[in-house]
């Protein structure tokens, strides 16, 4: 039991030694003139501009979800323009971040543990060292860049979308003009609401980033690790998003 | 003299097992040194620990005396660029095509040097190895043999002075491996330092100048070339037993003096045979045994020699 307790700890220390080390060489990045560039742009596209389609499907759906639910409930106690606050809230605050950060946990951060992971076990890492290549400031730091500015620009795009998809059912149920229906949600939209869905996606990006390079570099010699890597980097991520995302609605609401 | 590469002292563990224990050992400027071991003695690990690839747990690796791991970021950069490493599985990068693998060296040690500069040490280098197919292939439609002769092509890219080979005949086909030995006396006759892991007998007995030779993680035995063949305890024996003697050259003003006769025996025998185990007092012959079968002074030997 102690043993375990010191190992995790001792896991928990590397794993934070790696973040500070990953922090540092993406702020380096700009001023190296190696050729992470073309990696950090390979990540933008793979992680926010692939990703696109599933999310516009998804935050529709999920807009148009939460008017439906949200306007039959509120019709019964007469607070029918709580709708917008709601809107805003649930999808801008909660929704967008958490589900944005799924769609990229999904997609982007099994990938990059299993590649990672399979570049170790064919010594692929090894070989960058060997002719003087930093892994984490060529590998590393413009993935992690990469999956964070993407999720800040998918949760925008979520946002959009999801407060589109409700505007479709309103549409439906009661038509109302495109621009009094964007009026009136930025009417109730506050500062500390978009401050709020661009923190928890600047924190939910740099777990998953993380969490998935972690991963992938823990990967030592065999191949049946990598697909291990990828679940462990799934579910770590899942959880500390989750998690991340109690405390700071903690402090949101509480504080 | 300040050795290329000294290690003091390493333990590498891995895994909870300890790979290498309280090994030391040098390189020379200039010299070839073959590491030789059976499988899963340590010797990859041994050349990665002194390219700086793999850290050891405890013990120090210097370079021209500097500790690897205290280099500033501009000392290790003229280490990497004054060394090469060929990877045993070649370690292409996956996503990138070949001569963007065997340019990158160039580019990040060389940023002064146009596309001109770089395709042209890019094309020397894989005609260094013989290779002479589409260098804008990726490495997965390639052959294993192919692929490791990039990955040697990468090691040499900038032509560096200290050169790690890791098992570099391995997995190569015949016509492939018969090009590594012409390889790495081209880098001897350019003075370079020239580590290599290898179990191949017939590979090191035309290029070693020196052998070291570990056995479970540790430095069993390290001497010349004429040592190694001479070396007759169990656990190295049975490495180096199948190490060939070499005869050694005449000199110069004897090639001149005799003519085409002299230069004809030193071009086919400068490799003998492995000594038979039945000769010497622990299955070993001298290397004066050797040079006397050839010569024919102890025709009795040689005859039973031939006959066995």
């Amino acid at each position: 039991m102690g043993r375990a307790a010191r190992g995790a700890i001792e896991e928990f220390l590397y794993s934070l030694g790696f973040f500070v080390q990953v922090l540092r060489e993406s702020v380096l990045l700009f001023r190296r003139r190696q050729v992470g560039f073309r990696v950090l742009v390979m990540q933008i596209l793979f992680t926010g501009i692939e990703a696109m389609g599933i999310t516009a499907a998804m935050a529709l759906a999920i807009g148009a979800a939460i008017n439906l639910i949200g306007s039959s409930l509120l019709a019964e106690f007469g607070q029918g323009k709580l709708m917008y606050t709601i809107l805003i809230v649930v999808i801008a605050r909660e929704l967008g971040p958490l589900l944005t950060a799924f769609i990229v946990i999904a997609r982007s951060g099994t990938a990059i543990a299993t590649e990672l992971g399979g570049m170790a076990v064919g010594h692929e890492l090894e070989a960058y060292v060997a002719v003087g290549v930093n892994p984490i400031s060529f590998i590393a730091a413009p993935r992690f860049i990469g999956v964070v500015v993407s999720m800040l620009v998918l949760n925008v795009y979520f946002n959009v979308f999801g407060l589109l998809g409700s505007f479709v059912v309103v549409q439906v149920l009661r038509p109302i003009a495109f621009n009094e229906y964007f009026r009136n949600l930025f009417a109730v939209l506050t500062p500390g609401d978009l401050l709020s869905g661009f923190a928890k996606s600047l924190v939910f990006g740099v777990i998953i980033s993380v969490s998935s390079l972690y991963r992938g570099f823990a990967v030592e010699r065999s191949v049946t690790e990598v697909p291990v890597a990828g679940i462990k980097a799934v579910g770590s991520s899942f959880m500390l998003c989750i998690f991340a995302d109690v405390v700071m609605t903690a402090i949101q609401y509480l504080g | 003299m300040i050795p290329e590469i000294e290690l003091r002292s390493i333990h590498f563990v891995r895994g909870g097992y300890e790979v290498l224990r309280d090994l030391s050992l040098v390189l020379s400027p200039g010299e070839t040194l073959f590491v030789m071991g059976g499988a899963g003695s340590g010797k990859s690990v041994l050349l990665k620990t002194a390219a700086g690839i793999a850290l050891p747990l405890e013990g120090v690796v210097l370079y021209k005396g500097r500790n690897l791991a205290e280099m500033s970021a501009q000392e290790e950069a003229a280490f990497r660029k004054a060394s090469g490493f060929g990877f045993q599985d070649a370690a292409l990068w996956a996503n990138q095509s070949l001569f963007d693998n065997l340019a990158l060296p160039a580019r990040l040690h060389e940023p002064r040097w146009g596309k001109v500069e770089v395709e042209r040490a890019v094309r020397r280098a894989a005609e260094l190895v013989g290779y002479d197919q589409d260098l804008y292939a990726r490495p997965a439609e390639l052959s294993s043999g192919e692929r490791k002769l990039i990955g040697l092509a990468r090691a040499l890219v900038l032509e560096p002075q200290l050169v790690f080979l890791d098992d570099p005949t391995s997995s190569l086909d015949e016509a492939s491996a018969a090009k590594v030995p012409d390889i790495v006396e081209a880098l001897k006759s350019r003075g370079c330092s020239v580590m290599i892991s290898s179990a191949g007998s017939d590979f090191a007995s035309r290029c070693a100048d020196s052998i070291a030779v570990l056995t479970g993680g540790t430095l069993a035995a390290r001497g010349s070339y004429a040592e190694a063949a001479a070396w007759d305890e169990e656990r190295v024996h049975a490495v180096t037993g199948r190490l060939k003697a070499r005869v050694p050259k005449e000199p110069s003003w004897m090639g001149s003096l005799e003519g085409a006769w002299v230069s004809a025996f030193a071009e086919d025998s400068t490799i003998v045979d492995a000594v038979p185990p039945t000769k010497g007092p622990q299955g070993m012959s001298s290397l004066g045994d050797i040079i006397n079968d050839l010569t024919g002074d102890d025709e009795a030997e040689g005859d039973e020699k031939d006959g066995s």
